[in-house]
C-alpha cells in the first residue's frame, strides 16, 4: 500500500476510534444518572435524610446526605479505576506520577476540589432536590466556565464561533434553570438549593477541566484521573466526613450502613460508570480531538433525559428539553471549529 | 541530572525530544521498552499511544510519514517522525529539567 492510502486509513481508524471513545463517555455519563437518582432513596440515606430532617431541617439534610453520597461515589470510582490501572499494568506508573507532586499530582489534588465538593456534590445536590434531568442539563453549561476562565488564565482567545456557541448556551441555560424557576415561584416552593447545585455542577465541572488539563497533558490520563480521585477520596474521607461527625452528625453510623447488598451495588454502578466516563473522555481526545470530544461527550445530557425515561418513565418539563437541545448545539458549535486541522489541536 | 526511568513515562518521551532533533516513533518506543522494560507488544503500543497524546497534545508535531516495509516497528503501518513544538519544550522543561 503507498504512503497517501495508508495516511488515510490511519486517520479513518483514529476517527473511528475517536469517536467510539465519546460516545461511550457519553452514554456512561448518561446512565450515571440513574444510580445517581436511585440512591436517594435507598437505606440507609433515606433514613439518614429523615433523621437529620427532624432536628436539623430539611436543606441541612439533604446537603449531608448529599456529602456522604458523594464520598461513596469518590470511593467506588476509585476503586473501578484503580481496577483499570491493574488490567492495563499502569500501577509503577501511578506511583511515579504521584511523586511529581510539582508538575503533576498539586494539578490534580486542585482540580479534585472543584470536581468533588463542588461539581459531584453538586451534582449529587440537584439530582436530590430537583430530579435528575435537571441536574445532567444543568451541568451541560460547564464549557461556558471552562472558556471563560481559558480566556483569563491563559489569555486563550474566544473566536466568533466559540462566542455563539457560548451565546446558545446560555440561552439553553435560562431556558432550563428559568423554566422550572418560573413553574416554582407561581407555586410558591422555590427549590432554591436544588438550582445552586445545578450552577456547581457547571462552574465546578468548568474550573476541574482548567486547572486539570495542566498536569494530565504530560502524564497518562488513566494515571492522572485516579489521582484526581485520590484526592477526591481524601477530601471526604480525611477531611469533611470526620469534621461533620465530630460537629455532631451520624455519618460513621450511617456511612457504615450502606454495605448492604443493593446500596452497595447501586454505588458500584455509580461509581464504574463515573470512572469509566471520565477514561473513555480522555481517550477520545487525541484521536479526534478535545473539541469534539467534549461536543459528543455533552451528548451525556440527552442520554440522562433517554435513560431516566426509560428506567423511571419520567418525561422532563418541555424546558429541560429545549434547554438541553440549546447547549448541545451550542457545545457543537463551539467545539467543531477546527474542522480542517484534525492533526493539530493546538496552535504552535 | 536525566529524567532517567524513574519519572513518568510522558517526560521522558518529553525529555529524549529537548535535544531539538526530530525523531521516529520506533526509536523512542525502544528505548522507552529498553528502559521501563516494557517490552510486550501491549507496552509497545501503550507508548506509542502516549506520542500521539503528546502529539494532540501540541507538545510534538508530526513531521514526516513513511511506510514500514521492513517491519522494524508494525510491518504496512505508518512510521511517524516528532519534533518537539515551542509549547512542547516549555511545558518539557516545566515538568524535566528542574533538576539541571
Amino acid at each position: 500500500m503507498d504512503l497517501k492510502a495508508l495516511k488515510a486509513q490511519e486517520s479513518k481508524r483514529k476517527i473511528s476510534k475517536g469517536y467510539m471513545w465519546a460516545l461511550f463517555c457519553a452514554v456512561f455519563w448518561g446512565i450515571w444518572y440513574l444510580p445517581g437518582t436511585v440512591v436517594w432513596v435507598l437505606n440507609p440515606f433515606d433514613e439518614m435524610y429523615s433523621a437529620i430532617a427532624e432536628t436539623g431541617g430539611d436543606g441541612t439534610a439533604l446537603i449531608i446526605t448529599a456529602v456522604l453520597i458523594t464520598a461513596f461515589n469518590a470511593l467506588t470510582v476509585m476503586l473501578a479505576l484503580m481496577l483499570w490501572n491493574g488490567v492495563l499494568g499502569k500501577y509503577k506508573e501511578l506511583s511515579r506520577t504521584l511523586k511529581e507532586f510539582h508538575p503533576c499530582s498539586k494539578w490534580f489534588f486542585l482540580a479534585s476540589i472543584f470536581g468533588g465538593p463542588m461539581a459531584i456534590l453538586g451534582s449529587f445536590i440537584a439530582m436530590g432536590f430537583i430530579g435528575g434531568a435537571f441536574a445532567a442539563v444543568a451541568a451541560l453549561l460547564y464549557p461556558v466556565v471552562g472558556s471563560i476562565l481559558a480566556y483569563y488564565w491563559y489569555g486563550e482567545k474566544i473566536s466568533k464561533r466559540a462566542a455563539i456557541g457560548i451565546g446558545v448556551i446560555i440561552v439553553g441555560g435560562i431556558t432550563i434553570f428559568g423554566g422550572g424557576l418560573l413553574t416554582e415561584l407561581s407555586s410558591g416552593n422555590v427549590q432554591w438549593i436544588g438550582y445552586l447545585g445545578g450552577l456547581m455542577a457547571a462552574a465546578g465541572w468548568g474550573i476541574e477541566g482548567a486547572i486539570a488539563g495542566k498536569g494530565l497533558d504530560i502524564s497518562e490520563p488513566d494515571v492522572g484521573l485516579t489521582l484526581r480521585f485520590l484526592g477526591e477520596n481524601i477530601i471526604w474521607w480525611i477531611i469533611i466526613v470526620p469534621i461533620l461527625a465530630i460537629v455532631g452528625y451520624p455519618m460513621y453510623s450511617f456511612a457504615l450502613q450502606a454495605f448492604e447488598p443493593f446500596t452497595m451495588l447501586v454505588l458500584i454502578f455509580a461509581g464504574i460508570t463515573f470512572g469509566f466516563c471520565y477514561v473513555c473522555w480522555y481517550k477520545s481526545f487525541p484521536l479526534i480531538g478535545v473539541g469534539r470530544g467534549q461536543g459528543i461527550g455533552n451528548l451525556y445530557g440527552l442520554f440522562a433525559i433517554i435513560f431516566i425515561f426509560l428506567f423511571f418513565g419520567d418525561v422532563p418539563q418541555w424546558t429541560i428539553l429545549v434547554g438541553g437541545t440549546l447547549c448541545v448545539i451550542g457545545s457543537f458549535v463551539m467545539f467543531t471549529e477546527e474542522t480542517s486541522a484534525l492533526e493539530t489541536l493546538r496552535g504552535e | 541530572m536525566k529524567v532517567g526511568k524513574n519519572r513518568p513515562i510522558k517526560f521522558r518521551i518529553l525529555e529524549l525530544f529537548l535535544d531539538g532533533e526530530g525523531h521516529w516513533n520506533y526509536e523512542i518506543v525502544s528505548k522507552i521498552q529498553e528502559e521501563y522494560n516494557m517490552k510486550s507488544a501491549y507496552g509497545r503500543d501503550s507508548i506509542n499511544f502516549d506520542i500521539i497524546e503528546l502529539a494532540s497534545g501540541g507538545m510534538l508535531k508530526d513531521v514526516e510519514q513513511k511506510v514500514d516495509e521492513k517491519g522494524i516497528y508494525k510491518k504496512d503501518f505508518l512510521l511517524h517522525k516528532y519534533v518537539i513544538t515551542d509549547f512542547g519544550k516549555v511545558r518539557g522543561s516545566d515538568a524535566c529539567i528542574r533538576y539541571v
